[in-house]
């Protein structure tokens, strides 16, 4: 459940360490935001010497979340933290690697590239 | 679908049942139900909880060792289908459960093997060093048939028996 002023964590090595949501795309008042869902986030920290800079205004795609994610077979996943993906206009990830597990819900939403990249879907 | 092993208490988790965990180095925690998910999350281990299997292991509760077990094993590669063996295994089911579950009570019989004539010396102990408490020695020294006889463990208990009815 990713609200406007949420923390998250950087899954990639985009240059941006964290993020804070301030707008969910989607719908109008949208509340909050899930695994697949587009944020728009400005950057919290950054790491020095890349593209990306402190107080830059991006889109992200969730990856994990602590809400728990219930698939129609049953299952139900929660994940350690919030983390998110630093994205562009297309929905291509800005970074050349993926870090940790990402969900398997992504590869629905034509975020093939990042499920491509991550080390481990589940 | 698979039925998976609680990370906690290592039982059966069943599908729509539970909660899964990803750390976040990619290793998934499966639990059965929210006490063990609880339980996961005060960091408990689950060999020094009494009621997880782990712990019944650890302590020689259970069988350890068992061709039984053999059976419930996680198979990566999916058999393929073959009508007879798919009958056979069906009918191996409640047989090899009958065995594993004679195996069992007898482990159980082994390990309290014993336990009955502990739980009496105990008991004749305790009532030798407690007798003061129900009557003064002064009354036991004139009337002796209140102390215990030197006999056998049967006849003590049952002086225990008149004694408990003393104290009622």
């Amino acid at each position: 459940m990713i609200q406007p002023q949420t923390h998250l964590n950087v899954a990639d090595n985009s240059g941006a360490r964290k993020l804070m949501c301030i707008r969910i795309l989607g719908a109008s008042n949208r509340r909050y935001a899930y695994i697949g869902d587009i944020v728009v986030a400005v950057i919290k920290q950054a790491v020095p010497n890349t593209n990306l800079e402190r107080s830059e205004v991006i889109r992200a795609v969730i990856v994990r979340t602590c809400k728990q994610l219930k698939r129609s077979n049953g299952i139900i996943i929660q994940y350690d933290d919030n983390a998110a993906v630093v994205i562009d206009q297309e929905g291509n990830p800005k970074g050349t690697r993926i870090f940790c597990a990402i969900a398997r819900e992504l590869r629905q939403l034509n975020f093939t590239k990042i499920v491509s990249l991550a080390p481990e879907v589940l | 679908m698979r039925l998976e092993k609680c990370w906690f208490c290592s039982s059966t988790v069943y599908p729509g049942h539970g909660i899964q965990f990803v750390r976040n180095d990619a290793k998934i925690f499966r639990f059965c139900r929210s006490k063990c998910h609880k339980n996961f999350k005060m960091k408990r281990n689950p060999r020094k909880v009494k009621w997880t299997k782990a712990y019944r292991r650890v302590h020689g509760k259970d069988m350890t060792q068992d061709s039984t077990f053999e059976f419930e094993r996680k198979r990566n590669r999916p058999e393929r289908y073959d009508r007879n063996l798919a009958d056979n295994v069906l009918k191996a089911i409640p047989k090899i459960e009958k065995i594993r579950v004679t195996r069992e009570e007898r482990h159980h019989k082994n390990r309290m093997k014993g336990k009955k004539e502990k739980l009496l010396k105990e008991a004749v102990k305790e009532l030798e060093q407690g007798i003061s408490l129900v009557k003064a020695p002064s009354v036991l020294q004139q009337d002796p048939s209140l102390t215990l006889p030197k006999i056998k463990v049967k006849v003590s208990q049952q002086q225990s028996e008149e004694n408990r009815a003393m104290e009622e």
